[in-house]
């Protein structure tokens, strides 16, 4: 679905319009499911924040500007807040442990780069992405599709937890730099 | 930290932020500062048009059937607790305000907005529209020594829940400010969240009636003197599980003493 659309469906949520909000769902929540998925790497929690995400959506579409972002944009960052607030709690066990869930959406991945490349809303970032360097740009992939701390981070790629921070740190601001309009 | 002169570290810790890799306290207090500063939710919305494109490299996962059916419960519930929110226009307005409860949870002096918070949560249901001035000359003697706290919504800053407790007793007076927090078929559990990063300990279920009591394991001495915040989950009816926090953080608030 075209963002435009996307866009007139939010504006009709924000006047409680429920069949606008059930399209909007129908035309979003595949991917939002995926995001969530992803981090969480459980289905029930990916469910339950999936669920919560939108009831925030509903509650809060008139506060959608959309000279600011896109409606995905913004839709996507509610997803991946909820989903690092649930990362947050205490006491959080380990999800998927065996790694099934990761597994099973890998199949079905033919690599984040290359289905970024699909995408016209992702040339730029993936275009970007591509320019790091191998560190960093692992780095910040791993954080942003599998909200990875900076400790886990360090864990995955066995490397020092420093040397993990700095390449986050300047795969971002490398990233700034890149997409900035010239 | 001067944070607010600092755009560089602005900068950095909005990326983090958005990313993900800022955790822990540091996200809390990032997103307190986001709360109370434009300019950084400027920056932080800048960097969510820069990463949330990533986004599409994730494939789409269709979702059950009921996570729709549950989205569409809630907001119906909400839509329906909002057309039942019959409080009076007078209360009503010092329940909205927010200077007023952004006084009351982040001073640790707000002893007069304590007073008209507490005098109104022991208040008998009035029938009518009390009127404020009313309440503030009722001398503040009358008051016992009490904690207090005031949940709300992290996003809209909304006050949705009052808990008080004196001294010396067990006895947890709530207070729901706001109907629409009720969900159908889930419960919302109080935790006490200890100074620290210690386990949260459970408190009870929110109850369906707008006021009610929770039974506390001792003195509020006791059980709430080292608790500078409290929080609700969002939890499977009959409360969490595994005696731990296991849905979503709704709502939270500073837990205050009052004396």
């Amino acid at each position: 679905m075209e963002p435009d659309d996307l866009a007139a469906l939010l504006a009709a949520t924000a006047r409680q319009d429920r069949t606008a909000f059930e399209r909007l769902y129908r035309a979003s929540s595949a991917k939002l499911f995926g995001v969530a998925l992803r981090i969480l790497r459980r289905e029930d929690w990916a469910e339950e924040v999936l669920q919560d995400a939108y009831v925030s959506i509903w509650n809060r579409a008139s506060t959608y500007t959309p000279g600011l972002s896109a409606p995905m944009t913004w839709m996507t960052s509610i997803v991946r807040n909820r989903c690092l607030d649930w990362l947050r709690r205490p006491q959080m066990e380990v999800a998927d442990e065996d790694g099934a869930i990761v597994e099973a959406t890998e199949s079905a991945w033919s690599g984040p780069l290359e289905q970024l490349e699909q995408s016209r809303d992702a040339q730029a970032v993936s275009r970007c992405l591509k320019a790091l360097e191998g560190k960093q740009r692992q780095a910040v992939m791993l954080a942003f599709f599998e909200g990875l701390s900076h400790t886990e981070l360090a864990g995955r790629m066995r490397e020092p937890l420093g040397s993990v921070k700095t390449w986050v740190r300047r795969g971002l601001m490398r990233l700034k730099t890149c997409l900035s309009p010239a | 930290m001067d944070f607010r002169h600092k755009p560089e570290l602005q900068d950095r810790l909005a990326a983090e932020y958005v990313l993900g890799t800022l955790r822990g306290p540091a996200r809390a207090r990032f997103r307190h500062w986001l709360r109370e500063d434009a300019g950084l939710r400027q920056v932080v919305q800048a960097w969510e048009v820069r990463l949330s494109p990533l986004a599409a490299g994730v494939p789409a996962v269709e979702p059950p059937r009921r996570v729709w059916k549950a989205i569409e419960e809630a907001i119906t519930e909400r839509q329906m607790g909002a057309g039942r929110a019959t409080q009076p226009a007078a209360s009503r307005g010092l329940w909205d305000s927010l200077a007023f409860w952004r006084n009351l949870g982040l001073a640790t002096s707000g002893a007069a907005a304590a007073l008209l918070a507490a005098l109104t949560l022991f208040a008998p249901e009035a029938p009518g529209p009390a009127p404020a001035p009313q309440i503030v000359r009722v001398p503040a003697e009358t008051l016992p020594a009490s904690y207090f706290a005031v949940l709300s919504d992290p996003r809209t800053q909304k006050p949705v829940l009052m808990v008080a407790a004196a001294r010396h007793s067990d006895q947890l007076m709530v207070k729901r400010l706001d109907e629409s927090i009720v969900v159908a078929e889930r419960s919302l559990e109080l935790w006490a969240l200890p100074a620290g990063g210690g386990a949260p300990r459970s408190l009870g279920l929110v109850a369906a009636q707008a006021r009610h009591a929770l039974k506390l394991q001792g003195p509020a001495d006791r059980t709430l003197g080292e608790i500078p915040a409290l929080a609700i989950s969002l939890e499977p009816v009959g409360g969490s599980p595994t005696g731990a926090p296991t849905g979503p953080v709704l709502y939270t608030g500073p837990c205050i003493k009052y004396w």
